[in-house]
């Protein structure tokens, strides 16, 4: 009943917000007037924005976004090339195996904290993240693990370069991507085989589940605001699965014969020596580059040679648009490009796509329960025709239930809107907010950023290190009580628990007792944060929480936190100024308010 | 139910219990009173654990526990593609045939031709345990909602629960021992609302887990407290225990963030990050020191994250037992990457390792809870719960997603040394794998004959939980023949 008001509560104060007309204006006025029309009405304002968009807002970017305004800051932001990884991390890791040093997650995670904190591709790179959540590649899979740290730093580039492409365009590039085949098993996945005119093995099954239950449609069948669709308007359990175990079976085998993309093919027609399926990736280029497929565009599909033909070219039965019992047909004899090319445009055309991609997204920017109108907003953008995930996510940003949080009520539990902060945020967002300073590459040319390291452990996340395909969390996980109580979701949430409340606030300390500027022995393994913001003003509790309010909470902090923060520098008064400094900022991180992004 | 942080303290207060922060109803006594009310106190006397070990992926089962008779043996090797070789046959699953001595036989089957199994050969440890008693398996039991046969399933989807294969969605179904879609509670945690009126200490959740969120501990009042298998740590730069006696900067800071966690939040995600927390410092109060001072005499395996969860369950059952906590306490520990599509049979993460990490990790956990260490082994019953078990027919290299699976029951109160395949419908017994055999799919996909609540009733009713409230927790549970498979 709850959630039914707050909707009712949703519309009136989003329904007459004025949408029509903007972009009009935008270009009418532009040039004209210093301010322009969809600039923040404040740095606050500025700040939330950033805070939703980038890896945390900068006193920088905050007067850069005032003088250009939403539309424009994001325009530019989707036409910034793609800062990389892969070549630093190749570079770290050659080097250090030069050395004699091993190689492992830390040199891909230095380099992507890095990213995450001075990259200026800030939309990006947030968007890269967020794909990352939702297309999981993880190095705790053994089929990856450090061996491939180098080639899994360039599956985190392909979805940068990729972020703002059609979607069809990335499930393609993330499907052909080595990692992928390797996390699910599309990589050397092979046709049935058959002994004695008898079937003994079937094509793996994995990718074919996952990228339709994960990564595209999801099990039953939505309306394009996320609602599903129900045989019986008054049966909310009358669901229609999107598909059934026997499409699985028959989409399994359009994901066959992927091996690495320098796989000897032989000496060619009739005997092709020399061909090895099971060979191959044989440095780093080779190791990311698009699995080759070893179908009849290569290999003849009978007689000499026929063996090395890996990929099934039988016809398949595979998913269709209109839940299970609906079925789209590849026609036998196909290339394994067309197979691929097939299927995976009817899994990106499926009606579900829209918004099942774009309500994760909507949670990974701005609020773990959008509306139903929100999401069927966006999922309207993601299906006109010629639009990208770029125009998709400036919709989200730009959406009136993005820009305008509604009032925080008074009272306990009466308000939704927002989401928690993600550890792994809220730590960029410290070394964003407080300018933090790199240290000097070391001898290998690494610079480091990862302190004592274990952030999966400590935070239950880190990028690219999922323990499962299911990501961190779940995407409907309703914590126990208010969330499930009100059929709310929290997907943060659970990851957040007795345990790991405490370890990522020890994180935290090492990043800011432990890594100011001007410190003695300061630490070469971490960025140091910038305290004089702080410390000029020591005596001062009022401007100091009015500068941790700026910088951390874009202005929100309740009077309430304030007092408590004010009442704890007074109380500080023997310590010295960088005692207070960092003080008021771990405290003010560990802080409800701050875990909150509203 | 919705209760302010506020009202919630107070009454903690008036309690003289500042430090309390435990579970709904630790707070309501209306909630406590009923509980005692519901709850069956027939078996209340005397302390008495679940361990839940979860295997995230879905275990292979079926290379877990095997046929040795020559006959289903065969058909056991066919269905598997092969007795696995690296060079001759490298897309088979079949385990080879072990020496006799290797055979275990089913207490609970007199009949020479269909009682003779081996355990994966990695699990030395179990096949010794169940031969002195004390391991049982619960066979081809999975998530239904009523007993069926293939012609049940080809006749209507409603015969049979939503989403089967689906990772998330059967792993959510055991966690309930509901196939159920659209509900967020848990047995183990209704089992934990029933029961923790008779835990002396109100402040520690019966249900802990040391492997993170779950849903099988999620109950209407209850929420699990989560640990690390680390144990507990200190809060940097703060005071352990909270409030700290003198004055210092630490103290000052402790108290900047203790008045902000007791601060009432209008939304619902600081609040609920601010409950969590204060359940992590007030637990941390109660248990840390206490936790400090237990040691166990076993020695438990290293690099094995199973082991280590597990070590810390040991831990806790002891300082639980020795403070007087809890009689009754709901344990969850996980053990991830048994969705082995590939890599089965071979390479550092395949079924053997992981197979030989669970036994080695189970068995030390036994070992600890023996008479020269915590002495608890009729108190402890140990289960293992995984999604599904795979299909029998190889992919190449490894197995995808089935249905109907083989878990495993250990304790001093285990009725062991048998197989448990009768549930009183249909489908009993060992199944038969051939592919496409009556109750079978193409790839070796079983239809359960035991449904995952006639497994959790049979576990909740060892616990104290009586017959009327299993029917409660477990909606399905009047569908089948049996409510206890009397495995314990």
């Amino acid at each position: 009943m709850r959630a039914g008001l707050r909707l009712l509560a949703s519309a009136l104060v989003f329904g007459f917000a004025p949408l029509a007309g903007a972009t009009v204006h935008d270009q009418l006025f532009k040039g004209t007037f210093d301010v322009p029309p969809d600039a923040p009405t404040s740095t606050s304002d500025a700040a939330r924005f950033l805070t939703q968009a980038t890896f945390g807002p900068t006193a920088a970017d905050i007067a850069y976004l005032m003088a250009q305004g939403r539309s424009e800051w994001i325009d530019e932001q989707l036409s910034k090339p793609a800062t990389l990884g892969e070549p630093v991390v190749e570079a770290v890791s050659n080097a250090r195996t030069a050395g004699g040093q091993n190689v492992g997650s830390n040199q891909r995670l230095n380099r992507w904290f890095w990213q995450a904190v001075y990259a200026p591709d800030q939309l990006r790179q947030r968007m890269a993240y967020a794909l990352s959540q939702i297309f999981v590649v993880s190095d705790q899979s053994s089929s990856i693990g450090s061996t491939y740290m180098v080639p899994l730093t360039q599956y985190g580039d392909m979805l940068a370069q990729s972020a703002f492409l059609p979607y069809g365009q990335v499930l393609l590039n993330v499907t052909y991507h080595p990692m992928m085949g390797r996390y699910l098993n599309a990589f050397r996945n092979v046709k049935a085989t058959f002994v004695g005119g008898v079937q003994t093995t079937s094509p793996d099954e994995n990718y074919a589940r996952e990228v339709m239950q994960l990564f595209s449609i999801g099990l039953i069948m939505r309306n394009p605001d996320f609602s599903p669709v129900l045989t019986n308007p008054l049966d909310p359990e009358s669901t229609v699965p999107t598909y059934d175990q026997n499409v699985i079976t028959q989409t399994a085998k359009a994901f066959t014969g992927f091996t690495w993309s320098d796989a000897p093919k032989g000496s060619g027609p009739p005997n092709y020596s020399g061909a090895n399926f099971y060979t191959g990736g044989s440095n780093f280029a080779a190791q990311y580059a698009p699995m080759a497929c070893w179908g009849t565009e290569l290999f003849p599909a009978t007689g000499t040679g026929s063996n090395n033909m890996r990929h099934d070219i039988t016809v398949k039965t595979v998913l269709g648009d209109g839940g299970v019992g609906t079925n789209n047909t590849i026609p036998a004899n196909q290339t394994c490009a067309q197979d691929l090319t097939d299927e995976l445009a009817i899994i990106a055309t499926h009606p579900n796509v829209a918004p099942f991609i774009s309500r994760q997204l909507i949670q990974r920017f701005v609020t773990s329960n959008p509306s139903p109108a929100y999401i069927g907003r966006i999922s309207a953008v993601f299906n006109k025709p010629g639009n990208d995930l770029g125009d998709v996510l400036k919709a989200i940003l730009t959406d009136p239930e993005a820009e305008n949080p509604p009032a925080l009520c008074s009272g306990t539990n009466c308000d939704s809107y927002g989401k928690l902060r993600e550890p792994v945020l809220r730590l960029t967002e410290l070394w964003r907010a407080f300018n933090a300073k790199a240290p000097a590459p070391d001898q290998y040319g690494e610079v480091w950023m990862l302190g004592y390291g274990n952030f999966l452990g400590n935070f239950g996340q880190a990028p690219l290190e999922s323990p499962t395909v299911f990501n961190f969390y779940l995407p409907d996980y309703q914590q126990p009580g208010v969330f499930a109580d009100g059929n709310l979701f929290s997907p943060e949430l659970q990851i957040t628990n007795e345990s790991t409340t405490y370890s990522t606030a020890n994180v935290y300390y090492q990043f800011t007792q432990n890594a100011y500027q001007g410190m003695t022995n300061p630490r070469t393994d971490r960025p140091l944060i910038d305290l004089s913001s702080l410390t000029v003003n020591a005596t001062n509790p009022t401007a100091m929480v009015a500068t941790i309010n700026a910088a951390l909470f874009y202005g929100s902090m309740s009077t309430t936190m304030q007092t408590t923060l004010k009442n704890m520098l007074s109380y500080l008064n023997g310590a010295s100024a960088q005692e207070k400094a960092w003080s008021a900022i771990y405290v003010a991180m560990l802080s409800p308010e701050f875990a909150v992004q509203r | 139910m919705n209760n302010s942080r506020n009202s919630r303290r107070e009454f903690l207060r008036n309690m003289g219990c500042l430090a309390c922060g435990g579970t709904a109803a630790a707070l309501l006594p209306q909630l406590h009173m009923m509980g005692t009310a519901l709850a069956d106190t027939a078996a209340g006397s005397g302390y008495q654990a679940l361990v839940c070990v979860y295997l995230y992926g879905g275990n292979d089962a079926w290379n877990m526990l095997v046929p040795f008779d020559t006959a289903r043996y065969n058909t056991y090797t066919t269905s598997r593609s092969g007795v696995y070789n690296a060079t001759t046959n490298p897309g088979g699953l079949a385990l080879p045939l072990p020496a006799a001595s290797a055979k275990i036989i089913d207490g609970n089957d007199p009949s020479s031709t269909t009682n003779q199994y081996f355990l994966h050969p990695s699990m030395p440890e179990m096949t010794t345990l169940f031969n002195q008693g004390k391991l049982a398996f619960v066979v081809n039991a999975g998530s239904l909602v009523k007993p069926i046969t293939m012609s049940d399933y080809t006749t209507s989807s409603a015969n049979y629960p939503q989403q089967l294969f689906s990772h998330a969605d059967q792993t959510n179904q055991w966690q309930q021992a509901y196939a159920q879609q659209g509900i967020t509670l848990g047995w183990g945690g209704q089992c934990g609302d029933l029961l923790r009126p008779d835990n002396v200490n109100t402040q520690l959740s019966p249900c802990i887990s040391i492997a993170g969120a779950n849903r099988f501990q999620v109950g209407t009042s209850t929420i699990p407290y989560q640990m690390s298998s680390g144990g507990l740590t200190n809060l940097s730069a703060m005071c352990n225990p909270t409030p700290c006696s003198g004055v210092s900067t630490s103290s000052v800071r402790d108290n900047a963030l203790n008045a902000m966690l007791a601060e009432t939040y209008a939304n619902d995600f600081a609040g609920g990050y601010s409950a969590i927390f204060q359940r992590g410092r007030d637990l941390n109060n109660l248990l840390s020191s206490g936790l400090a001072g237990t040691t166990l005499k076993t020695t438990f395996p290293t690099q094995n994250s199973l082991a280590a969860q597990l070590q810390m369950v040991a831990k806790m059952i002891k300082l639980s037992m020795a403070q007087n906590y809890a009689t009754r306490q709901i344990y969850f520990v996980t053990m991830g990457s048994f969705d082995l599509h590939s890599g089965m049979m071979s390479g550092t993460n395949d079924h053997a390792a992981l197979l030989t990490q669970l036994s080695q990790a189970v068995n030390a956990f036994w070992n600890s809870m023996g008479p020269t260490d915590v002495n608890a082994q009729n108190n402890v019953t140990l289960f293992t719960m995984s999604e599904f078990a795979r299909t029998l027919q190889s992919n190449g290299s490894g197995s995808d997603h089935g249905w109907g699976t083989v878990q495993m029951a250990l304790g001093g109160a285990v009725h062991g040394g048998k197989l448990y395949s009768n549930g009183g419908g249909p489908i009993t017994g060992f199944p038969n794998q051939a592919l496409n055999a009556p109750n079978n799919f193409a790839r070796g996909q079983m239809i359960p004959g035991i449904g995952v609540e006639q497994y959790a009733a049979t576990l909740a009713q060892w616990m104290g939980v009586s017959v009327s409230q299993c029917n409660t927790i477990f909606p399905n549970l009047t569908h089948f023949g049996a409510n206890n498979l009397g495995f314990v």
